[in-house]
This record gives structure tokens, sequence and C-alpha cells, in this order.
């Protein structure tokens, strides 16, 4: 998941390495170490003055209420079902978990960016790098959750503010 | 780019891969000095957030060891 949103936010999810060594495989660790180093060294150093507002917005959307619920509750509903007693397959949740991690991520950014002062979709769209109309889309969520405000007309475009 | 060091933040279990990497400290293996190790009581106690902090904070990639 976490890779996932690496790559999202343009970090890029190979630069994380997960690896399971014991106690005792001390060989195991130096290679392990040696890869990652070399991995990483491969890729080159993370260019971070772009990707400011995006490791914000990484953040915002892993300590958001929404991912954590649903990653708790992800055994119980895989193997004895939500609320409504429904049992969902492994690849079901993970695609909702997915598609879930993107929009909350992608909001989170749209919501960073009308903070920042971009007011018009347009504007966000620049600076985002997100399609006019998954902007205008999530904007509206955003207005209703009350984190942007809908701050009138200015040049028949509509405005936006963050609250 | 032969001149570039990264920085690499390892996240390695008390009980696993911070005793391994102990281990072959002890040995004499050699590995690598770009790690900047933490230790945590358990891989389980990384938290997602962490990774991006070290991210945010200059770190060039993670390494959660359990």
């Amino acid at each position: 998941m976490v890779r996932r949103l690496l790559d999202l936010a343009g970090i890029g999810g190979e630069r994380l390495h997960l690896q399971w060594v014991s106690s005792a495989e001390a060989q195991r660790f130096v290679d392990i170490a040696k890869n990652a180093v070399e991995s990483v060294r491969e890729l080159g150093p993370l260019d971070r003055s772009g990707l400011q507002m995006e490791i914000e917005a990484c953040e915002m959307t892993l300590n958001g209420e929404t991912l954590r619920w649903l990653v708790g509750k992800e055994v119980r509903i895989t193997s004895k079902g939500d609320v409504y007693g429904r049992l969902w397959a492994v690849e079901k949740y993970e695609s909702v978990l997915n598609n879930m991690l993107e929009r909350e991520y992608q909001k989170n950014l749209i919501y960073l960016a009308v903070k920042e002062g971009r007011s018009s979709v347009r504007d966000i769209s620049t600076r985002t790098g997100l399609g006019l109309k998954r902007v205008s889309y999530l904007l509206a969520d955003l207005e209703k959750t009350k984190r942007v405000e809908f701050k009138g007309m200015k040049d028949r475009k509509p405005m936006f503010a963050a609250l | 780019m032969a001149d570039f060091e990264p920085r690499v933040v390892a996240f390695l279990c008390n009980w696993c891969a911070y005793a391994g990497a102990d281990l072959a400290g002890v040995s004499r293996l050699q590995y690598p000095a770009n790690l900047r190790t933490v230790r945590v009581m358990c891989s389980g106690r990384v938290d997602p957030a962490f990774i991006i902090d070290a991210f945010a904070q200059g770190s060039d990639g993670v390494l959660v060891g359990g």
C-alpha cells in the first residue's frame, strides 16, 4: 500500500525495501543491505524540490481516518464479513483499498493546492497534474466534508478556498 | 553516477534484523555504511507515516527489516 502511494506521489515504490531476516542470518542481512543500497544508488538521489506538496499529501492520507479504518478492518472484512454479513474476496478488498488510497491522496493534494492559493479548477489541475473533471469531482467531495468552500464566481469561473 | 552515496534509512526489528546486523558486525562481515539504522522493537511498529517521513527528511531509500 505504501509502495503504491509512493508511486502515486512520484517518489517511486522501488525505493522502499521490505525484507525478513532472522537474527542468526548475518550473511543474509549483509546481502540484503548491499542489495538495497545498490538499487537505491542506481536510482540516483531523490529530488525533493518539487515533491513537498506530494509528500505532505501522502502523510495526510496515511494519517487520515478513512484509510486507517479500512486497513484496520481488513481481516474482519475478508474472513468474517462486513457489517452486513457479506464476506469480501481479498482481491475485491484490495481493489477497494487501492481506489480509496488514490482518491484520498488526490483529495489531500487538491486540498493543499487550494490552501496554497490555487482557487480555480484549472489552476488546481495544473498544480496537481490531475484532470479537470477529476479535480471538480473531488472538489465537490471536499466541499461536502467542509474542507474547502465555494467562494463565488469570478470571470464566470467558480473559485474555492480552503477551510 | 559514481560519486553518489545514497542515504538509506533502515528500520530494523530488535529481535530479527537488528540482531542479524549485530551478528554481521561481530563476525566482521562488510556491509555498506550508507544505512542509517533505526532500531524498533518489532517491524510491526513501523508506521507507514515513518517511511514517508524518512523520504521527506532526506533519505533516498528505506529498508524495513523484520
